[in-house]
């Protein structure tokens, strides 16, 4: 701005900034999903995504490198409690090859009884972590083009990864369990009681029981439970490290430790059917 | 600001940008990684000024706004007025130290997240997790030590035409 005084042009271009702020956060925080800033969010998103999966090709040795000097101490510890899982999976293993027989039957006649749906997913590799720290976000590589709609669940061979909150036309934002942001319906697959599992911004989730007289012990393995529509059940989502009373009568507290190791998480499968409910009224409305 | 200042800037931001998307969530400390566009925000508030600061934040930050699902403009403004507030501070400072720098980042990684973690609960349409004070101060630790580091490099693209009194003191760095 030639001409104009230094001390004026700084007031003027500080009032921009606040004004074009204020009108972006008003635009966006009153369009819908298909407003034209959220558009422009999922093709700023498409549009560096390339770059961030090559990136992240190229940093994963550096990665890789400093996490292994990191965790070299836990390496040697990692290495004596493996030893001692092998004695220990080797007689786990004679006897699993019996029940495998049975489970192979009991399996053929489930199918039969149920019709099990026939799960569609489709592969993703990520490619960008959230940048903000008071979320636990992912960016992966498959967007409306593949398939992939809003409230999609995301899995590994593992068990639940998280779900998709926001969907570009060749990426998508998941949202992880353990973002605080995140309430998944959940079950003990042991004594089949149902309840709530949120994130917490931690490497755990917090599993609150429907019911306050339901049975936990350390090690139960928690699944979807397929209520609220969102994720199909029987995913497995973690296991129960910590069983906690709250005081005054208020629901107990369980602490679950989920399957899937995010740090190490490359590649994930979004599933396509059976669509989330949440999505299927979405489209009907 | 000179034209080899201003390609340095972009440059470290655009770098900064991939780098915060891809290197730095796999190297989180304490759960936190740092904000490097704050950090060079913050770098340029205190060397070149305010309303420098200000832009650079705001462009910094609005890119990171359009890269996810929070609501756009609020990081831009966080960045923009936390690297404001940081120039101007810097003003008040008769003497100049090392430390410094290391100081006004720390405070200005507290303010920026206040302001932004605020502003969406405020708009109610995101429902971060509940403000932690140790992870607030880490995440302004690590700023504070990223300067360090982004501090003596952008300063070297300092043209003679910006000799404001940071570069007639004796800094040491």
């Amino acid at each position: 701005m030639p001409g104009i005084p230094r001390v004026r042009r700084n007031r003027i271009i500080l009032i921009l900034i606040v004004m074009v702020c204020v009108t972006m956060i008003t635009v966006y925080a009153r369009e819908g999903d298909n407003g034209p800033l959220h558009k422009i969010q999922g093709f700023f998103t498409d549009i560096i995504t390339p770059f961030t999966s090559a990136l992240a090709k190229i940093f994963r040795p550096i990665k890789d490198g400093v996490m292994n000097v990191i965790h070299l101490p836990s390496l040697l510890q990692e290495k004596r409690e493996l030893e001692r899982q092998v004695v220990s999976l080797r007689r786990e293993s004679l006897e699993t090859k019996e029940l495998r027989a049975e489970l192979d039957k009991l399996k053929a006649l489930l199918r039969w009884s149920e019709g099990s749906p026939y799960k569609e997913t489709v592969g993703a590799e990520i490619v960008a972590q959230s940048p903000d720290n008071w979320r636990r976000l992912m960016i992966v590589n498959k967007g409306s083009s593949h398939g992939v709609k809003k409230y999609m669940s995301v899995v590994t061979d593992s068990g639940l990864v998280g779900r998709i909150i926001s969907v570009g036309s060749r990426s998508s934002v998941v949202q992880l369990i353990t973002d605080a942001q995140s309430a998944v319906g959940g079950r003990n697959s042991r004594t089949r009681e149902t309840g709530i599992l949120e994130g917490r911004n931690e490497s755990t989730l917090r599993f609150i029981p429907m019911s306050e007289e339901a049975v936990f012990e350390v090690g139960d393995m928690i699944v979807t439970s397929g209520l609220g529509g969102s994720c199909p059940p029987g995913i497995p989502v973690g296991r129960v490290t910590e069983v906690r009373k709250r005081g005054r009568g208020l629901t107990r507290l369980v602490i679950v430790k989920p399957f899937v190791q995010f740090s190490r998480l490359d590649k994930v499968l979004i599933i396509i059917t059976p669509e989330p409910e949440s999505a299927i009224l979405k489209e009907a409305q | 600001m000179s034209r080899r200042r201003k390609i340095a800037i972009g440059l470290a931001m655009l770098i900064s940008y991939l780098l915060q998307l891809s290197l730095f969530p796999e190297l989180k400390i304490s759960g936190v990684q740092p904000d490097l566009m704050l950090v060079i925000a913050a770098v340029v508030a205190i060397q070149d000024g305010p309303v420098e600061g200000c832009i650079v934040g705001f462009i910094g930050g609005l890119a990171f706004d359009l890269t996810g699902s929070q609501v756009v403009g609020v990081g831009a403004f966080s960045r923009a007025a936390t690297a404001f507030i940081l120039g101007v501070f810097k003003d008040m400072f008769v003497t100049y130290t090392v430390l410094l720098p290391f100081v006004l980042v720390f405070f200005g990684g507290l303010v920026e997240q206040l302001l932004y973690h605020g502003g969406l609960t405020v708009l109610g349409s995101e429902v971060l997790a509940p403000l932690n004070v140790k992870h607030l101060f880490t995440v302004a630790f690590y700023d504070s030590i990223v300067i360090l580091v982004f501090f003596p490099i952008i300063k070297k693209f300092k043209g003679s035409d910006s000799a404001d009194q940071l570069g007639a003191v004796r800094t040491g760095m």
